[in-house]
């Protein structure tokens, strides 16, 4: 992944404005100057410095900041420890976005957006229940059978909103605690509450809807391609975000995203 | 002092006292809660982020907190982002069905039409 290959390049080497790591001498504390951690922890940058291929000292600062002010340096630098070496940069874009995301949006960082595509995939099946049932009726011989009312009628629109999950029932499929909140307030569709509602209270989570694990092995995440979908995505994901945000240090400006 | 102490402060190995920012989101019956968040963002950075939310959000920020934190250690590399892709790959296979479904409803719709007009 990472390594001299420089698949990961999404500000221009690989992590968050690293450098392809084993060239151009950004493994730390040679001539090429601290990395973006470093420089922004104001310590000294020291050969091997676990966050030197990933944080370049240009634009690595800026994301490195979001990145400690979520997670901590010390965290960071204990997970990446953890995680084999041609797997960190991706571990990296990752954590990059989780941070942008929690910074941008404290109360649901990313969460909002794993919402946002849960609601639309339920849209979505409730659509195709609808249109299956429609296609079962006219493939009935009598021409008088009518399909099935939708879940909700809503006649101005196919689209059917159900109400919006809550972040425990999301919480629930890693734990078992019950939900008890609910995140009307979150969506701008939501629609108005109705019996839907206390139907669905436990989130599915894909990971177990789909018979898939998320681990650090490729062949568990079960996409085409294995690992190189979720690079893509996690760097798609980190380039929508657009430019890190502004830190509160004095030397890191706001920078736009390379590309 | 609170006497019964939250699952924070126990983690922590602290007092805790009546007015815990952790208290109200991390009870004792639920230990590895907090355990989970701690790993990954440190009891400093959750206080700092909760005491800089209105009170009233800090619920919900708690559970999404608790959530990602889940994800990562689930899954050190990508976190919350192999559940973003398990989704968007579900929107686009419903979606794929859903215009197959369709298409299928417009030929049926035009055998129907045609077998009514014979």
């Amino acid at each position: 992944m990472s390594g001299g290959g420089n698949t990961i390049t999404p500000m221009g080497g690989g992590g968050c404005g690293g450098r392809s790591s084993g060239s151009g001498g950004t493994s730390g504390g040679g001539g090429g100057g601290p990395c973006g951690a470093c420089k922004f922890l104001r310590r000294k940058c020291v050969p091997g410095c676990i966050f030197a291929p990933y944080f370049d000292s240009e634009q690595g600062s800026a994301y490195f900041a979001a990145v400690h002010k979520v997670f901590g340096a010390s965290n960071v630098s204990k997970l990446l420890l953890h995680i084999p070496v041609h797997r960190r940069s991706d571990a990296v874009v990752t954590i990059c976005y989780e941070a942008q995301a929690r910074i941008r949006d404290p109360i649901y960082g990313c969460v909002a957006h794993i919402f946002a595509l849960q609601q639309q995939v339920v849209n979505l099946q409730a659509e195709v229940s609808y249109v299956q049932a429609h296609l079962a009726s006219l493939e009935l011989p009598d021409p008088q059978t009518r399909p099935p009312p939708p879940p909700q009628s809503q006649p101005q629109s196919l689209f059917f909103t159900p109400p919006p999950l809550s972040t425990t029932d999301l919480a629930a499929s890693v734990s078992p605690l019950p939900s008890t909140y609910d995140l009307a307030s979150t969506f701008d569709h939501a629609a108005s509450p109705s019996s839907w509602a206390t139907q669905q209270r436990r989130f599915v989570d894909p990971r177990h809807q789909y018979g898939r694990s998320l681990s650090s092995s490729s062949a568990t995440v079960g996409l085409a391609g294995g690992n190189s979908d979720l690079e893509a995505l996690a760097h798609e994901l980190l380039h929508r975000q657009g430019s890190p945000p502004p830190t509160t240090t004095d030397d890191s400006p706001s920078r736009t995203m390379s590309r | 002092m609170n006497p019964k102490r939250c699952a924070a402060c126990k983690y922590l190995r602290r007092r805790c006292p009546k007015d815990c920012i952790f208290s109200p989101y991390f009870p004792p019956s639920d230990p590895d809660k907090f355990s989970c968040i701690h790993r990954i963002y440190g009891a400093g950075n959750v206080s700092k982020m909760l005491q800089q939310l209105p009170v009233q959000t800090r619920a919900e920020a708690v559970e999404s907190l608790s959530f990602e934190a889940r994800c990562r250690v689930q899954d050190p590399v990508y976190g919350c982002v192999g559940i973003i892709s398990l989704l968007q790959t579900q929107i686009q296979k419903t979606q794929t069905l859903l215009a197959k479904t369709q298409a299928e409803i417009a030929v049926a719709q035009t055998k129907h039409s045609q077998h009514t007009y014979l």
